[in-house]
């Protein structure tokens, strides 16, 4: 009486709620759950599971019977859900505490949700004519009140209400009617048919339906259901009564089994304390595996519209298509003038298609009938000679570039427009060439030039653009020439391609650059716009052709631009501009259509006056994006969680595996592990005398305090890891060095190599230093601490060569040395069959997998990544090395020691 | 003096691998000399190599507001040949100031005073390395080859520092003053730690056959010998430079008034380019402050362990620093090791330590995208400066806690090893 009377007693104790609900039995939860996760699942947009799961009359066939079952289940809505839970959560909770776990089972699987609904589809469908679905728990909570309010009208067959009497039996009714008046879109027809069934059931006619105890008691027994299943009501348990023994002290009291710690939730959580087992060995491996989940998922979720966005056009100064593009008319003549001026000097004359007509290169000849040309057109001309070497090929050429000054600026800036001899795929460029000699005597004439324009004209699309911007910022070479001529700061850069001579129907756009970096999207968008908006040219990215737009398509896209940013090559001739900062795309025509050489000069024309009218360097817009329509694009934030989940996971183990040689070493119990140590310490001493005399003392101090920490050797763990980190720059060092003709060789030796090293070095360390179990811990601790490391900071740079090595790697994180505890036959299997599937993600064997499947010789894929390591500082290889191949070979070689 | 065997093997080998890395990549120290990480503009070997242009050619190296390093050093790099033309020289010279360091560390681990001095004696004294492991520790750490490869001149702080505290730890206290003298006379703030170091010196003479009177009669005394040797320095400096002034508001006003604002791996650049200027003097005097402060609450505190003050002080420094560099980080990982006894009651090494690894990929990653690239901007690589900054602060903060934990346990015996919370 002490508590002051202000204070009214809660209408109900938060205490029995809670008891209340941790009490609650097996069936009843797996349905409260079963019911949260369709709602859950309901969320997204993709897959709409009321649509997939709900009773509508017209789509009950035999291949959707499910939906008989799946009805109860899935809900309209958070409320919807809510409602129907809070209502059925205590019916279905007696039920099960009166008839047993599988009777639920049994009956609410059958024919307590099917008998409901073939009795709604059979008035609905087949007496109204009508096409209602129906969703919602609601059907088993009426069902439920009926079955109950038949034994209440056995034992009060009335209610009072004045002078008269109502049957107990209807109240059920009055709740049906109740709740569709209060409540829109309830399905009145559906309640009617479970209170229907529930009198049956009530009333005993259904009693065929449910399942004999014999059998039941059988199963039970036969499975240890009691003793395996947490809160699993037991069939005879309905003869002691409602709440006769309770199915938590009978799991956990009498039947102590192994499981049972997993008595009830509530305990489990506060058991992970006291459980180090789960808490440092299973739980790093469940959230790594999800965080790896987690980002595959993230990154399939980008095609859809709540996560991409439109493409818009950032810098106003662009103003895409506003101008009149006069590129027209006589032009075209003198078009077909230069045009017969070149064909007239290649080597048999005008060839037709074909692939013979590729072979011709760029002859001096050309060459100065191109000089010639741009002369004549009154623009100031230079030459530049280059020559690169690399994997034992010589590249060599003549780059002619010639500069229209701008009328109106200080040759301060510049815009650059490249025509390749060659294409990127090696087609003769002809028609491309052609059209840059027309523009440029075209745009001598316009007095509206704020920036220079570079006119240049490089023999192949490899190596001519490098040598040329190298030697633009003085930053070539000694075999490459300086340029004798030079402008202001470039501005942006265009690349044109026209290799047929026939008509093309849309133009592609490649914009991949050196290493994965990406011109500002502002480009891209100006091509697009432009191209579509203003001169109704199609555009496509990435060899889409026909992009309906649909999820595959566009992830289809995404995926093609991520293998070419994360393989970091050169992908046509404006790649070489990106580690410049210059922003560059190339145009490409493709297909039969109808436009010709002037639609696409009017393209170009049009973009060099969006770029001539920029005001500062393109900055606005993004430069980290993936594009999945010429007007669709994530960006940065959207999609780098992805590779950074991905790139956590391996962190998550590092640190898991760092607390758990601290603070858990293995399961055996104390006196064991105290003697093992002890054991081994003085092993450990004897044997090697360059560990720094580490002291019994704290050994004894370990062993007396089980929370303290235990002593970690680091010094043969950080060597081993550094060690083979460092190796890989000898693989990196003979890639990048050897002629093209060993290439193949150097592969399949690497193979081998890859086969044998992680045995020789697990053999090696074993027989010499004998590793305590801590060590190998910690090694792969090390390993993937590293590689989180790399492959976070790899993402900021180039997000798609992260994710792609992170998803190679993952199965690094659940890679362990076997405990020799386990019988020897079983960890021999394990670990040569964990050997076998790791070495067929090794790096060169994966890299042959690729070529496998692209029908490219490795040969021709090394020659041209050394040629990228040589020519455009390219650093692919780095990663696969330095980051990639040691992690794997640490792998590996873990699961090595488990043979020795 | 006899040559230990495994110290001549580690400093050949360090010796080795600085050559090695040099042949290997001649354009190496060229390519650190140019990163913001390394060099800083009181540290750049480029500057250096202005100055040493101007002073050759007999004008005032510091007209044109580029170099604002002591001018001591200019008469010693004169004697090297052009390290444009010939390399060699400049690298086994820096390599040679990194093996002089390494020596002055195991001076100071072998002398124990990390572990035991006059007033106090470490629990686990059993757990430590013997000097050589601690030089090895100093000479293969990559900040330390970054720096001497990238010939930052803040490496002759690192010598007088170490110096001074060798020579303390050795009972010279004279010597141990003339090299502080040397190290603040280069840059400023190492005279920020005259008092721990001085104490450091008491204790140690205490110990020996003639004690000296009082602690405030020391402290007097060194003061004038500090005094004087500085006072010497800037003489001689005079006698070089010719114009006094100049050369003080070139060389110590560049480091008090931090006109500079290049990026590097410290605190103060990026805020000095947010704050408006007529705030700028008053955060002034809160930064140099706020670096100062600490010196009087970890000596009071830490009275019993100077040494150990003077470590957490450097690493102090190496974050709060008008100019710090990796250089200063490193010479704080140097001290570390002496206090391997304490790394069992340390709880957040590993968490530090990933910061730090973190901070020193993304670092340069995000300095690349911002001034090379062109796709970040200056805040991708300040929050990197902030990771690198909470990394040390961390491990400061873990082995400051670690040598309270230590005190209290030699006052509370009961208690060693068991949790203690604080309440």
């Amino acid at each position: 009486m002490a508590t002051p009377a202000a204070l009214p007693p809660l209408p109900f104790n938060p205490a029995r709620v809670r008891s209340y609900l941790l009490r609650l039995p097996l069936f009843t939860r797996l349905v409260v759950l079963a019911i949260i996760v369709f709602w859950l699942l309901e969320l997204q947009t993709v897959w709409s599971v009321v649509q997939w799961g709900s009773l509508a009359p017209d789509e009950i066939g035999f291949g959707s019977m499910y939906r008989l079952n799946t009805y109860p289940f899935i809900h309209n809505g958070f409320f919807h859900a809510f409602l129907n839970l809070v209502a059925l959560t205590p019916l279905v909770e007696r039920f099960e505490a009166e008839h047993g776990t599988l009777t639920a089972v049994a009956l609410f699987l059958g024919p307590l949700s099917t008998f409901p609904a073939g009795l709604y589809l059979l008035i609905e469908k087949f007496l109204l004519h009508r096409n209602t679905a129906v969703v919602g728990a609601s059907v088993w909570v009426f069902l439920l009140f009926g079955t109950e309010a038949i034994k209440t009208f056995k034992s009060h067959p009335y209610f009072s209400l004045g002078n008269y009497k109502i049957p107990t039996w209807t109240s059920p009714l009055f709740a049906c009617i109740v709740v569709s008046i209060l409540m829109s879109n309830t399905s009145f027809l559906g309640h009617l048919c479970a209170i229907l069934i529930g009198y049956l059931f009530g009333l005993g006619y259904l009693k065929v339906f449910v399942p004999p105890e014999k059998i039941l008691r059988w199963i039970e027994g036969k499975l240890n259901l009691l003793g395996r299943l947490p809160h699993y009501v037991s069939v005879d348990q309905k003869t002691y009564g409602r709440y006769g023994v309770l199915p938590t002290t009978n799991t956990m009291g009498e039947r102590g089994t192994p499981m049972s710690y997993l008595g009830s939730s509530q305990p489990a959580i506060r058991k992970l304390r006291s459980n180090p087992h789960f808490l440092f060995v299973h739980l790093p491996h469940v959230l790594s595996f999800l965080c790896v989940l987690a980002g595959v998922v993230w990154l399939l979720l980008l095609p859809l519209n709540d996560y991409s966005r439109r493409t818009y056009i950032s810098e106003n100064a662009l103003l895409p298509g506003q101008v009149h593009a006069y590129f027209s008319g006589s032009d075209q003549n003198i078009f077909r003038g230069y045009r017969k001026e070149l064909e007239g000097l290649l080597p048999n004359g005008a060839p037709g298609e074909g692939p013979e007509r590729n072979d011709i290169e760029l002859t001096p000849e050309i060459s100065d009938k191109i000089q010639s040309v741009l002369r004549a057109s009154g623009l100031k001309v230079a030459t530049q000679k280059y020559e690169y070497t690399s994997a034992g090929i010589t590249h060599q050429g003549q780059n002619v570039y010639a500069i229209i000054q701008a009328p109106r600026g200080d040759a301060t800036e510049a815009i650059v427009l490249v025509t390749a001899w060659k294409t990127a795929d090696g087609e003769l460029n002809l028609n491309g060439v052609t059209l840059a000699l027309t523009l440029a005597r075209y745009f001598k004439r316009w007095s509206l030039w704020s920036k220079d324009i570079i006119f240049l004209i490089t023999p192949d699309s490899k190596s001519g653009t490098q040598a040329w911007i190298d030697a633009y910022h003085d930053m070539q070479p000694p075999s490459v020439q300086p340029l004798p001529l030079k402008s202001g700061a470039l501005q942006g850069g265009l690349v044109v391609e026209y290799p047929f001579d026939h008509r093309f129907e849309s133009l592609h756009i490649v914009y991949d650059g050196v290493n994965g970096q990406l011109p500002n999207l502002d480009l891209i968008n100006t091509a697009v716009s432009i191209a579509g908006g203003q001169m109704g040219i199609g555009a496509n990215l990435q060899e889409m052709w026909d992009h309906d737009d649909s999820y595959e398509a566009r992830l289809q896209t995404i995926l093609r631009g991520m293998a070419k940013q994360g393989f970091g090559y050169a992908t046509g001739a404006h790649s070489s501009f990106m580690p410049y900062h210059i922003d560059a795309i190339t145009l490409q025509t493709k297909g039969d259509g109808w436009q010709d050489e002037m639609a696409l000069g009017r393209t170009v024309e049009s973009l060099c006056r969006s770029l001539n009218n920029l005001l500062e360097h393109l900055h606005q817009s993004f430069f980290f994006y993936l594009l999945m329509q010429t007007n669709r694009f994530v960006s940065i934030g959207t999609y780098l969680p992805s590779a950074m989940l991905i790139a956590g996971n391996f962190t998550i183990m590092a640190i898991a595996l760092w607390l758990r040689t601290g603070y858990y070493m293995g399961s055996k119990p104390k006196p064991s592990v105290k003697t093992d140590a002890s054991q081994d310490e003085k092993k450990e001493q004897a044997a090697s005398s360059q560990d720094k005399g580490k002291p019994k003392a704290t050994n004894v101090e370990q062993n007396g305090d089980a929370n303290s920490i235990i002593e970690r050797q680091l010094a043969l763990p950080l060597s081993f890891v550094v060690g083979l980190h460092l190796l890989g720059l000898a693989p990196l060092f003979i890639f990048n060095n050897l002629s093209h003709k060993y290439f193949t060789t150097a592969t399949y030796t690497v193979i081998v190599a890859d086969l044998v090293l992680p045995l020789l070095l697990a053999v090696l360390l074993t027989q010499g230093f004998t590793p305590k179990p801590q060590q190998y811990l910690l090694m792969k601790s090390f390993s993937l601490l590293l590689l989180g490391l790399f492959l976070s900071t790899l993402a900021t740079l180039n997000f798609s060569l992260s994710f792609m090595i992170g998803l190679l790697c993952t199965p690094l994180s659940f890679v362990n040395r076997i405990s020799p505890t386990t019988s020897a036959p079983i960890r021999y299997a394990l670990a040569f069959i964990g050997l076998v599937l790791l070495n067929l993600l090794s790096p060169p064997v994966v890299l042959l997998g690729g070529c496998w499947y692209t029908g490219v010789s490795v040969e021709t894929i090394l020659t041209q990544a050394a040629f990228g390591w040589d020519v455009w500082g390219m650093w692919t290889q780095v990663v696969v090395w330095c980051v990639w191949w040691p992690a794997w070979m640490i792998g590996c070689a873990l699961l090595g020691f488990s043979l020795f | 003096m006899p040559v230990d065997r495994r110290q001549a093997a580690v400093f050949a080998g360090a010796f080795a691998l600085r050559l090695l890395l040099l042949v290997l990549f001649p354009s190496l120290p060229d390519l650190l000399t140019g990163r913001v990480e390394v060099s800083t503009p009181v540290s750049s070997f480029k500057r250096l190599q202005e100055g040493l242009f101007l002073y050759t050619r007999n004008v005032s190296p510091y007209d044109g507001g580029v170099f604002h390093q002591a001018p001591l050093l200019l008469p010693i790099f004169a004697l090297l040949p052009n390290a444009r033309e010939f390399p060699l020289p400049t690298a086994l010279f820096y390599s040679l100031i990194d093996l002089i360091n390494a020596n002055a560390l195991i001076t100071i681990s072998d002398s124990g005073q990390a572990v035991s001095g006059r007033l106090f004696s470490a629990l686990r004294k059993h757990i430590r390395w013997d000097g050589v492991s601690v030089a090895a520790w100093f000479l293969f750490n990559p900040f330390t080859i970054a720096t001497c490869l990238g010939r930052s001149t803040s490496v002759f702080t690192t010598t007088g520092i170490l110096y001074a505290l060798s020579s303390a730890v050795g009972g010279n206290s004279l010597n141990a003053m003339l090299s502080l003298g040397f190290a603040s006379y280069l840059s400023i703030y190492p005279a920020l730690l005259f008092t721990p170091l001085v104490l450091l010196c008491y204790d140690r003479r205490a110990q020996g056959p003639n004690p000296p009177s009082g602690v405030a009669i020391f402290a007097v005394q060194h003061m004038a010998i500090f005094l004087c040797s500085i006072a010497g320095l800037l003489g001689i400096s005079c006698l070089i430079v010719g114009d006094f002034s100049q050369f003080i508001s070139a060389t110590y006003g560049f480091q008090l008034l931090v006109p500079d604002l290049t990026p590097n791996v410290g605190l103060w650049w990026y805020f000095f380019i947010e704050m408006f200027d007529s705030f700028r003097e008053f955060f002034l005097g809160v930064f140099w402050l706020h670096l100062a402060a600490y010196v009087g609450g970890l000596t009071v505190r830490l009275r019993r362990q100077p040494l150990f003050v003077i470590t957490s002080l450097l690493g102090i420094f190496a974050v709060f620093k008008p100019y710090p560099s990796i250089s200063d980080a490193s010479l704080y990982f140097a001290l570390l090791p002496l206090y391997r006894h304490l790394f069992p009651l340390m709880r957040y090494t590993f968490f530090a330590v990933s910061a730090l690894l973190y901070a020193t990929l993304l670092g340069p990653a995000f300095y690349h995208l911002w001034i090379y690239a062109g796709s970040g901007n200056a805040n991708f690589f300040y929050a990197i400066t902030l990771v690198w900054s909470l990394g040390l602060s961390i491990l400061l903060a873990d082995t400051i806690f670690a040598v309270l934990r230590d005190e209290w346990e030699q006052e509370n015996p009961e208690m060693r090893g068991k949790e203690a919370r604080q309440v």
